[in-house]
């Protein structure tokens, strides 16, 4: 049988036999603790070092986000040279297209977008009245056409 | 220096640096000798030491003095060695015993200890103890801390210190005991 082991009757020690520290280690210590709770001259950006890493790391998938979102909204839009083209003045496009030999054929006409074609709306529905007058005012070989 | 000139001169922005050096010149060799018995490698200790000291300096202004200075540090050592073993365990997903297992095989490597078979039989029974329970036996043992005292840095009571204490005094005897050579 084994011989029971009682704490109180083993010689005590201040602390476990482990290995001494290096040496001078306690001397450097106060130094090394001072260094570090300094103030240091740190770059403008030293503020990073103090977040934690899923901070850090929220931080920079914002930014990076951010980035792509800032790049969608300032590219310029496709519509711009509509928009610009629709600014001038009916009266100096038909003069433009008159000034130039160019002619509109019914192929040019048949690329233009159904609401350009059609007005505003679809489907007009014209009262008889309305369409003798709009039937009056084209010359008589259309008609005929 | 006393605790409370050191306290008073830390407050004076002119004397802080001087107040702060006193106090780890001071308080360094047993912060140093507390963390180390719990997480056994010295670059750990050395890490945790700088830790707490670093976490004084920031907290010393607001220190209220319900508690001694010098419990009130072992108590920010304390609560840096318990987030050590937490963090280490959590991270290697290693259970109670296989911490235990690793500290003791870091002594077994150590050259203090060669040939000393019951002080090594005796220092992996405290290896095996739950962290705070080993906390508990250390600050008893060791450092042969009044309870009153132990009660203010782990915030535990008396009472369940006293009873903490014993049970690990039961555990370190029988495993001695059970690992001894004399079979």
């Amino acid at each position: 049988m084994n011989t029971p082991f009682r704490l109180d009757e083993h010689r005590r020690r201040p602390h476990p036999p482990l290995a001494a520290p290096p040496d001078r280690y306690f001397e450097q210590l106060p130094a090394r603790v001072m260094q570090r709770v300094q103030p240091s001259a740190a770059p403008a950006w030293g503020w990073l070092t103090a977040l934690s890493a899923p901070l850090r790391t929220a931080l920079a998938s914002t930014l990076v986000l951010g980035g792509f979102a800032a790049s969608f909204f300032l590219s310029p839009t496709p519509d711009v040279a509509a928009i610009s083209l629709a600014q001038v003045p009916q009266d100096e496009l038909v003069q433009y297209l008159l000034a130039s030999d160019q002619r509109v054929t019914l192929a040019d006409l048949a690329e233009l977008p159904d609401a350009v074609a059609l007005g505003n709306d679809p489907y007009p529905q014209p009262t008889p009245d309305e369409l003798q007058r709009e039937l009056d005012a084209l010359p008589a070989d259309e008609v005929y056409f | 220096m006393e605790d409370q000139e050191i306290l008073s001169k830390f407050r004076d922005p002119a004397s802080r640096n001087v107040a702060f050096n006193q106090l780890v010149r001071k308080y360094q060799s047993k912060v140093y000798w507390h963390v180390r018995k719990m997480v056994v490698d010295h670059d750990d200790a050395d890490d945790l030491v700088q830790d707490t000291f670093v976490k004084v300096w920031n907290h010393l202004e607001s220190f209220r003095q319900d508690a001694s200075l010098y419990t009130w540090i072992y108590r920010i050592a304390t609560n840096e060695c318990l987030s050590f073993l937490q963090s280490k365990r959590r991270r290697f997903f290693l259970p109670l015993n296989d911490v235990g297992a690793e500290l003791a095989q870091k002594l077994e490597a150590d050259e203090q200890l060669a040939g000393d078979e019951v002080e090594l039989k005796l220092q992996k029974a405290i290896l095996r103890l739950p962290d705070k329970q080993r906390l508990v036996f250390n600050l008893r043992y060791y450092d042969e801390m009044p309870y009153e005292q132990m009660a203010e840095v782990t915030g535990t009571s008396v009472g369940a210190l006293k009873a903490s204490y014993h049970h690990a005094v039961k555990k370190v005897e029988q495993y001695v005991t059970e690992h001894s050579l004399n079979n």
